[in-house]
């Protein structure tokens, strides 16, 4: 009898020692967890900015209110690289060199291109959530993709739209040249082409144009049945404003893409836009707990604006840096800086259902696997969802 | 040397030679915007080169000089001897040619950009250490040309071409071929600039080379001083760092700052802070200290 207590007593001895020490290795050896987000706060797009920022502190809020991570607040500190990529790279050579574990940004593309490489080099993560996959899969490991490969997303999504329409044969893109938005527009041919569609030349959109007449008498001159948006959204709305005055009747055959769904595209097409259709990745008419105070919060804090779709991008990006933080050994110990740098990195790439605002996803090597995307008709400055289009 | 000392440093280098681009021509009244072209130009085309045709860098660095020249020539022989407004719209003109062909080039990114320029000797510290050495190489080299150009026959007549390009053709000042000269040389830096820019951020972007770019350069000039290039080594370091050094909230407001401070140097001191004046002063100390 006494020998069997010795024996539970220094079993149970063993578990609360290895526990411990366990429970000593992981236990947070930070006052708060910083996480510095490179964003452009102002600037050409600093109103694009702001929501960003907004989301990420959101996120923190949440989070602190919930006990923090490994009990320790986390804070998103914004970093102003003002659009500019000399700034951006002195501010990401700073931050990889005080005790970051990661980052968010940068914000946008520029940035990126100047800033990315110092974090590839310094083998630390740096969450840039608003780009594409195109951009992203150059820094990997180094940073996930918020999207998967262009193609494949954007091919089934607007072939599913052109199935919404069987009418529609021939189709007529406007394309503006920046960034990733060509390769977005080449996407949406391949889509369109597999579909049965016709895909007519594009109309180069200048970033300069301010008139738009010529533009869409060359677009209306290829009789087209439908029309596909890959420009800035202001431009959009001009464009949909002109066509209608020169008789284009048939909305629901106009689609905008992505990139397209912001406030400008409300504020300038206004009632012009009724019936347009646009995709995007989130669902604004969901009707959860979480995303009803996301929308309620936001809303408060912008004059009743609805959240913006990107909004929630380096929200669920802070709440993935949690669970990355909390499900691996990362203390925030300034000496295993390096090592646990790379845990992060390691866990978020191949992260299993991750449960962001919207809906749930898995990670596999950097890239989601099954994100779904919508399609939305547009009325009275809301969506009204149309399809949900499932990988 | 800290990362973001080394940024620091190569970023305030290249505004520096490329302050020093704009104020050459502008010796004669040209504001000869056309440099940021000459970038972009001679940037993508040493990193196609490197990329995808493996040429070492010191060639495509070379060839980078030698097409900005190239480019500047042939394009002086047309405005050599121009009005500035005429300048200035070349200027405009050609950068964005310059960005809507590298738009529809796949071949060298696109608008998606050049990713992944390899490091210069195979490290990363290496790298940091020889594109330092060049670009204040540069700087030397270039301010000592600058410097003896400022103080011989070919300075003087730029400057009697800025305040009276008649009276400077009455003394018998041949503006065409200084201005061909001067736009030759300015095209020459901004090509290697160009370069040595992408390869610090070892990426290209459209976006590295738009009108913000002229818009940081002509402030350095006119607030640093546009009638010496010393002006250019005083405020290019300072103007960068402002955003840099203060705090985010002051930060945000640089420029406003940076309007601010252009209004008021206009006003108050035309010239800018280091003016023709005083670096003459300097000089004369200098020279009186050295003969004591």
């Amino acid at each position: 009898m006494k020998k069997a207590k010795f024996v539970v007593v220094a079993a149970m001895a063993l578990v609360f020692l290895t526990t411990g020490f366990g429970f000593a290795q992981t236990q947070a050896q930070v006052k708060e967890w910083r996480v510095p987000f490179l964003n452009c706060l102002t600037g050409a797009i600093a109103s694009i900015g702001e929501y960003l920022q907004w989301g990420a502190e959101r996120a923190a809020l949440e989070i602190n209110q919930a006990g923090g991570i490994k009990g320790k607040p986390v804070k998103v500190i914004g970093v102003d690289t003002a659009l500019d990529p000399q700034k951006g790279s002195v501010e990401m050579a700073r931050i990889v060199e005080e005790v970051t574990l990661v980052a968010l940004g940068p914000v946008p593309e520029p940035v990126i291109m100047a800033a990315m490489p110092i974090a590839v080099e310094n083998g630390m993560m740096s969450v840039t959530a608003t780009t594409s996959y195109e951009y992203a899969v150059k820094f990997f490991p180094w940073t996930v993709s918020w999207f998967p490969p262009t193609e494949q997303r954007l091919g089934e999504l607007v072939a599913a739209w052109a199935a919404l329409h069987p009418a529609m044969k021939t189709v007529v893109q406007f394309v503006e040249p920046y960034g990733p938005w060509p390769g977005m527009a080449e996407a949406h041919v391949k889509g369109l082409t597999s579909a049965g569609v016709k895909v007519l030349p594009k109309v180069d959109v200048p970033s300069d144009a301010v008139t738009f007449g010529p533009l869409v008498v060359k677009a209306m001159e290829q009789k087209p049945d439908g029309i596909v948006f890959v420009c800035n959204a202001e431009k959009i709305a001009k464009i949909i404003r002109e066509l209608k005055s020169r008789g284009w009747t048939k909305m629901d055959h106009l689609l905008v893409f992505s990139s397209g769904d912001a406030p400008e595209l409300y504020a300038t097409g206004g009632a012009d836009i009724n019936g347009v259709e646009i995709y995007n990745y989130i669902n604004p008419n969901l009707d959860t707990p979480r995303w009803n105070a996301f929308k309620e919060a936001y809303m408060k804090a912008h004059n009743g604006n609805q959240p913006p779709s990107l909004s929630t991008n380096y929200y669920d990006a802070v709440y993935m840096i949690k669970r990355a933080i909390e499900n691996t050994a990362v203390t925030g110990d300034p000496k295993k800086l390096k090592e646990e740098r790379k845990m992060i990195a390691e866990y978020m790439a191949n992260m299993k259902d991750f449960h962001g605002i919207m809906f749930n996803w898995d990670m596999k090597n950097g890239v989601p696997t099954n994100k779904p995307t919508f399609i939305f008709s547009i009325q009275d400055g809301k969506k009204k969802l149309v399809k949900e289009v499932k990988p | 040397m800290s990362l973001a000392l080394y940024y620091y440093l190569s970023i305030t280098a290249v505004n520096i030679l490329m302050s020093w681009a704009l104020y050459v021509p502008y010796r004669m009244a040209h504001l000869h915007f056309i440099t940021v072209a000459n970038m972009a130009i001679s940037g993508y085309t040493a990193g196609y080169l490197v990329m995808a045709l493996h040429v070492p860098f010191t060639l495509a660095l070379a060839i980078g000089f030698l097409l900005g020249g190239l480019i500047g020539y042939l394009v002086s022989l047309f405005i050599g001897d121009a009005p500035t407004f005429a300048v200035v719209i070349v200027g405009f003109t050609f950068i964005t040619i310059t960005r809507t062909v590298i738009e529809n080039m796949p071949a060298v990114g696109g608008t998606m950009g050049m990713f992944g320029l390899p490091n210069i000797g195979g490290s990363p510290s290496v790298h940091r250490f020889v594109i330092l050495g060049i670009l204040y190489g540069l700087v030397v080299l270039v301010g000592f040309l600058i410097h003896r150009f400022d103080h011989c026959s070919l300075g003087r007549a730029a400057s009697a071409v800025f305040v009276d390009k008649d009276l400077a053709v009455s003394l018998g000042i041949d503006i065409r071929k200084l201005g061909i000269l001067l736009q030759t040389f300015s095209c020459t830096l901004a090509g290697g600039c160009g370069v040595l820019y992408g390869f610090i951020y070892r990426s290209y972007h459209l976006d590295f080379f738009t009108f913000h770019l002229v818009g940081i350069t002509m402030t350095i000039i006119f607030v640093g001083g546009y009638a010496t290039m010393w002006g250019t080594v005083l405020a290019a370091p300072l103007l960068y760092g402002i955003p840099l050094l203060f705090p985010p909230e002051i930060a945000s407001w640089r420029i406003v700052i940076y309007g601010a401070l252009l209004i008021l140097v206009l006003v108050l001191k035309p010239e800018g802070f280091i003016t023709r004046r005083s670096v003459h002063c300097v000089e004369a100390f200098l020279s009186r200290r050295q003969k004591n």
